[in-house]
Order: C-alpha cells, then sequence, then structure tokens
C-alpha cells in the first residue's frame, strides 16, 4: 500500500509540492522561530543569572498597615483605634540581623558556591561643580567576583583593583560620562549631610544598562565606614551551584530567618511572564501555518478519495480490507508530513547556523562575537517534527477513514 | 462443489425497492455460466451477490459448501485475494501504475509481487502484451486495457472468474479477443467462471446460460 500511496503522490506532482512546500514552512519556521527565542531566553537567563546574585539576601522592610501601630500606642485597652492621619511609610531593619549566623549558615550549606556580603549606601558623587546622586556598593571584590561577572565586563582596569580599603571605587559607565569623570581621577562621595571623602576611581564597567551603569563599588569597609555603619551589611549576595534551585532555596530561607530571601527568578518574575506571552505567540503562529498546512493535506487527499473512488472499489474487490485502505491514504498524509517535516527541520536548522553568525547582541563572556544566540537544542526539532506529523495526521485520519467506509457494491452501483 | 444460489432475493435503496426474487441455482467448479437478460433485470446484482461483493436480502449463497454470509471479513477478504478474480466493463485498472504492476495488485496484500511476476509476465505474453508491460494504463488501446484487467483478474490463478459485461466497452474485433481469452481460462485451467452479459452471441460461447427477467430467473 504503501508503494501506491508513493505512486500516487508523484502522479500529482504540482499538489504534492505545495502540500510538502507547506508542511515544510510550517516545521522550518517552528524551529526557526523557537531557536531564536530559546536563545534569547537562554541568553537573558544567563544574564540573570551571571549579572547578579541567584539569590539576595536583604533588610526586611515592609508597610505599615493602618492598625499596625495600634497596640503601641494604645495597649490592648482600645478594641479599635480610628486614626485621624494613619500610620505609614516602612517597618524594618535597614542591615541584615546578625550577618555572622548567616556567614556560618552558607559556609556550611554544600549548595552554596560562594557569597559576598554588601553594603550600599546612597551617595552624592562631585567632581569638581558636577554633582550626581547614585548608590555605592561597597563589597569584597574578591567574593563579589565569585558571586556574579562583574569582573567580565571592565572595560578599564580591574575589579579587584578596589582592594580591601583605601578610598578606590569603580565607577558605571554611565556614571562616569555624566560625572565626566575618568580613571585615575579622585571623586568627592558623600553620604547625606556628612562630610564628603575623597575616592580615586581606579576602573570603569560597562554592562550596557543604563541604571546598572549608574552606580559605583568600592570596598565593603570603605563604604561601612562613609555610611558610618560599621561591621554592618544591607545585603549578602549567594551564588548556588546549581542556579535553578534558587527559588527553592530563598523561600525555604524566608521562612527560617528574619531576612528577606529572593532569588534571581523571583526578582524576575515579569521576564518569565514575558517569556510565556512569547511562547504562547510562538506557538499560536506555528499552529496557525500547521493548520495551513494540515488543510492542504485534508483538501488534497479529500480530493484524491474521491478521484479512486473506482481504485478504491478495484482493490476492495480483489481483497484488500478496510484496514488497507485507511492506510493507502492515511500513509499518504503521513509520507507528506514526514518529507515535509525532515526538509523543514534540516532547512530550519541550516537557517538557525546562519543566524548564529550576525552580530546583534551585547558581546559577553558567555558570547564573545556578540552573535544572535539561537538554540539548536534537539528538543525543539523533536518537537517540530511532531508537531508536523500530529498536523499531517489529523488532517489525513478523516478523508482515510472515508475511503475506508466505502464498499466496493457501493461504489460500482454509484457508477464509479 | 461449486456456488449455490438457495432462494436468494434483493431489495435495495430507499424508498426500497425488489430488484430480485426467489432465485436459485447452482453452478459446479469448471463450469462456464451466462447471466443473460435486458437491461435493469438483475443479472449484474446476481453477479456481484454470487462474488461475495454484496449480501442477498434473502436467502444465502454457498460456495464450495460454506455460507459467505457466515464468513468473517478476514476470511472473506483472503477469499476474494486467493480465489476470485474479477472483470469489470470498465477496466478499473490504476492509473499510477504501468501494466506489469497493475497486473500485480492482487498480489500485493501478502507481498507475493516477486513471486507472481514470472506468472503475470507469462500472462501478459499470452494476451499479446509482453511488449507493453510498461506502458501506463493511458497509454494502451481500451482492448488492451481489458486485457490486462483479465490479467490482473488471473493472476492470483483464482478458481473462480466473475466477469461483468467484459465485452461491454469493446469493439467486436477486442470483444471477440476477450472472449477467446475468458474461454480459454476456462478450458485450459478449469476456472468456473461467471460472466453477464447481453449479447446471444458471447452468452453462447458460455456452456450453460441462467436467463432474467426483471429479478426473476427465467431459464437455467
Amino acid at each position: 500500500m504503501i508503494f501506491l500511496a508513493f505512486r500516487y503522490l508523484l502522479e500529482r506532482k504540482r499538489q504534492t509540492f505545495f502540500t510538502l512546500f507547506g508542511v515544510f514552512l510550517g516545521s522550518m519556521a517552528y524551529v526557526s522561530v523557537s531557536g531564536f527565542f530559546v536563545g534569547f531566553h537562554q541568553y537573558v537567563i544567563q544574564q540573570l543569572v551571571n549579572n547578579s546574585a541567584q539569590i539576595h539576601i536583604q533588610a526586611k522592610q515592609d508597610y505599615l498597615t493602618t492598625h499596625q501601630l495600634d497596640e503601641a500606642f494604645y495597649s490592648k485597652a482600645y478594641h479599635h483605634v480610628f486614626w485621624e492621619d494613619p500610620p505609614s511609610g516602612t517597618i524594618g531593619f535597614l542591615e541584615v540581623q546578625n550577618p555572622q549566623s548567616w556567614y556560618e549558615r552558607l559556609k556550611q550549606d554544600p549548595r552554596v558556591e560562594a557569597f559576598s556580603p554588601i553594603m550600599g549606601a546612597p551617595v552624592l558623587f562631585t567632581l569638581a561643580k558636577i554633582s550626581v546622586s547614585s548608590s555605592l556598593t561597597g563589597c569584597d571584590p574578591y567574593q563579589q567576583s565569585k558571586v556574579t561577572s562583574i569582573a567580565d565586563y571592565m572595560v578599564e582596569g580591574k575589579f579587584t583593583d578596589i582592594g580591601a580599603g583605601g578610598n578606590r571605587v569603580i565607577l558605571g559607565d554611565e556614571l562616569m560620562k555624566r560625572l565626566g569623570a575618568g580613571v585615575g581621577q579622585t571623586v568627592q562621595v558623600s553620604v547625606g549631610n556628612s562630610e564628603s571623602t575623597p575616592f580615586k576611581v581606579v576602573g570603569r564597567y560597562y554592562f550596557g544598562n543604563r541604571a546598572a551603569d549608574s552606580i559605583a563599588f568600592g570596598s565593603l569597609q570603605d563604604v561601612q565606614k562613609l555610611n558610618r555603619t560599621p561591621n554592618r551589611v544591607t545585603e549578602i549576595a549567594v551564588r548556588l551551584k546549581d542556579y535553578t534551585q534558587a527559588a527553592a532555596m530563598a523561600t525555604a530561607w524566608s521562612e527560617i530567618t528574619p531576612e528577606r530571601t529572593e532569588s534571581w527568578d523571583q526578582q524576575n518574575l515579569n521576564f518569565f511572564y514575558m517569556i510565556r506571552i512569547q511562547n504562547a505567540l510562538r506557538f499560536s503562529m506555528i499552529a496557525a501555518i500547521l493548520i495551513v498546512a494540515g488543510f492542504g493535506i485534508y483538501n488534497v487527499l479529500n480530493m484524491t478519495v474521491n478521484q479512486k473512488r473506482q481504485d478504491i472499489a478495484i482493490l476492495r474487490s480483489m481483497g484488500f480490507d478496510t484496514l488497507e485502505i485507511i492506510t493507502l491514504f492515511f500513509s499518504q498524509g503521513l509520507i507528506l508530513g514526514s518529507i515535509g517535516a525532515a526538509f523543514g527541520l534540516f532547512f530550519g536548522y541550516l537557517f538557525c547556523r546562519y543566524l548564529k553568525t550576525i552580530s546583534f547582541m551585547m558581546k559577553t563572556a558567555s558570547n564573545p562575537n556578540g552573535n544572535l544566540v539561537i538554540s539548536l537544542d534537539p528538543s525543539l526539532y523533536v518537537q517540530g517534527a511532531v508537531l508536523a506529523l500530529l498536523a499531517a495526521s489529523l488532517a489525513s485520519i478523516l478523508p482515510a477513514r472515508s475511503a475506508g467506509k466505502l464498499t466496493p457494491i457501493e461504489i460500482i452501483r454509484s457508477g464509479g | 462443489m461449486g456456488i449455490k444460489a438457495i432462494g436468494i432475493g434483493k431489495v435495495i435503496g430507499d424508498p426500497p425497492t425488489r430488484v430480485l426474487s426467489d432465485i436459485s441455482f447452482e453452478i459446479e467448479d469448471g463450469e462456464f455460466v451466462a447471466l443473460t437478460g435486458r437491461s435493469g433485470s438483475g443479472k449484474s446484482t446476481v453477479l456481484y451477490l454470487l462474488s461475495t461483493l454484496d449480501n442477498p436480502t434473502e436467502g444465502r449463497i454457498e460456495i464450495s459448501g460454506v455460507d459467505v454470509s457466515a464468513m468473517d471479513p478476514e476470511a472473506l477478504h483472503v477469499f476474494r485475494n486467493q480465489q476470485v478474480g474479477f472483470v469489470f466493463q470498465f477496466h478499473y485498472l490504476i492509473a499510477e501504475l504501468n501494466t506489469l504492476e497493475n497486473v500485480l495488485v492482487p498480489a500485493f496484500k501478502f507481498d507475493e509481487a516477486l513471486k507472481r511476476k514470472k506468472y503475470a509476465e507469462y500472462l501478459l505474453e499470452q494476451f499479446g502484451l509482453s511488449d507493453k508491460s510498461h506502458r501506463l494504463p493511458r497509454q494502451l488501446s481500451g482492448g488492451e486495457q481489458q486485457r490486462v484487467a483479465i490479467a490482473r483478474a488471473l493472476v492470483m490463478e483464482p478458481k473462480y472468474l466473475f466477469a461483468d459485461e467484459p465485452t461491454g466497452s469493446l469493439d467486436t474485433i477486442n470483444g471477440d479477443i476477450v472472449m477467446k481469452i475468458i474461454a480459454d481460462v476456462n478450458r485450459d485451467q478449469k476456472t468456473t467462471v461467471v460472466m453477464v452479459t447481453h449479447d446471444p452471441d458471447f452468452a453462447k460461447q458460455a456452456r450453460r446460460q441462467i436467463m432474467l427477467v426483471d429479478g426473476r430467473m427465467v431459464k437455467s
């Protein structure tokens, strides 16, 4: 029957070509578009995972609720307090409570690869008459380099040039431009109304993100001293051996400690919503193409069944059963689906390989040429093949079944 | 044992129309029988009932002592493939296959094409078609197409050959050729032949005639 199915297809070259082209286009589009989106998602996830900590342990601050201070002001004497001007603002701590216990916990946890205590402070940078408000992040540069990939983004100097103290800072590219500063110059840094302290600029980094490039890094001790909060930290940045465990670990820690612990993915929920929307769009688009291809197969097979009623009659009279007649027509759909998908996936793969040579993204350590990141994940190709075969099967089953139901006498009586 | 029709009747369509009533006869193995009658007399319907392509509304058909209505579908398919050959008024050749492939179509069912190829070539040679074995049906004349259809009906060496007006679409010369082939098959291979025809000359070539008038048997 497969032999005859092939002959039927070869005899209708034009119809077969256009139907094949539909499946080809659908499966090629699937792997190309999916490769582009999945590659882009992987790129962004790598940026999120590497450029920042995978788990942030921060001092917890919550917004005050209307009756949160009732008891503190009026004890339990009143059941209900009506505030003319309800309390507002935040409640909590500015620093991580008992960071030493955190250090011990993190050192003993085998899932933790590295951690870096951080003191963040809102500061005013001044160079000559130019003042720019920004944020200064104090950290141990060696630990911070293990936790994030900041060292890879250094344009001038090395991240470790911050040292363990000595009032040295590394400025983001944007901040550097706004200040008009350069490496080797000294900028004045002040917190609140305090006297300004001179810091020497020892490096410049460039993430390519304006917000991230508008801050500065200094040593932990220098920032603690500047902020007048010795031995205090506002955050502990953690890197894990397996970043996919971050959310589970952050949730578990948040239940047993007073700090706010958030994973990289919990902090970037919007990005994951965007991925979901993009995936939905991707599947909808491909589904539309495959539905059109499926209708092509359905139409061709339906027409073939009508044109081949005499063949069906003679085959049935020769003892070919219902299943064999169904196979004859169903296999045509599957042949179209298989060949179309095979070509589509192959050319889709070549197209993806070509896309990977186009320089479009930012150069990073994992993407040194800055080329488009396109996923060649085999599972995408398996999905593409399954979708194409599914569309072909669904489109073939109805005409094949209608052919299988025809009896020879029915066809002969109706004049073929 | 042969073929036995026992009180068969047939009602078709909606509203129901009776096309056959109380027909009984017996065809012995190796016989050549012509079913004759005017157009609409029910002769083709009898042929389809005898050949298991259709089921009677009343009565029963026995082939080699077996009630065909009691046969399970799988056995019926094997029976049609191995023991029955059909020749229709129109050749019903598969347009996409060449002459030899068309002859071998019944052998595809049980992957016997290779085994039957030599015999298929022999049949084509016997029917004067050996030089046209790679031509498509559209490249053959009407007579040649019908000869290919007969070769296809014979390739499985069936015990029974059912022919529904096999000369109906042919000119006299080709009609004669086809009739000679059918008569030779009956004589040489002892194949039981049941042929529908309304041509009295062709009917005379059969050993026996069963005549139908308005769905009833009037002569056997």
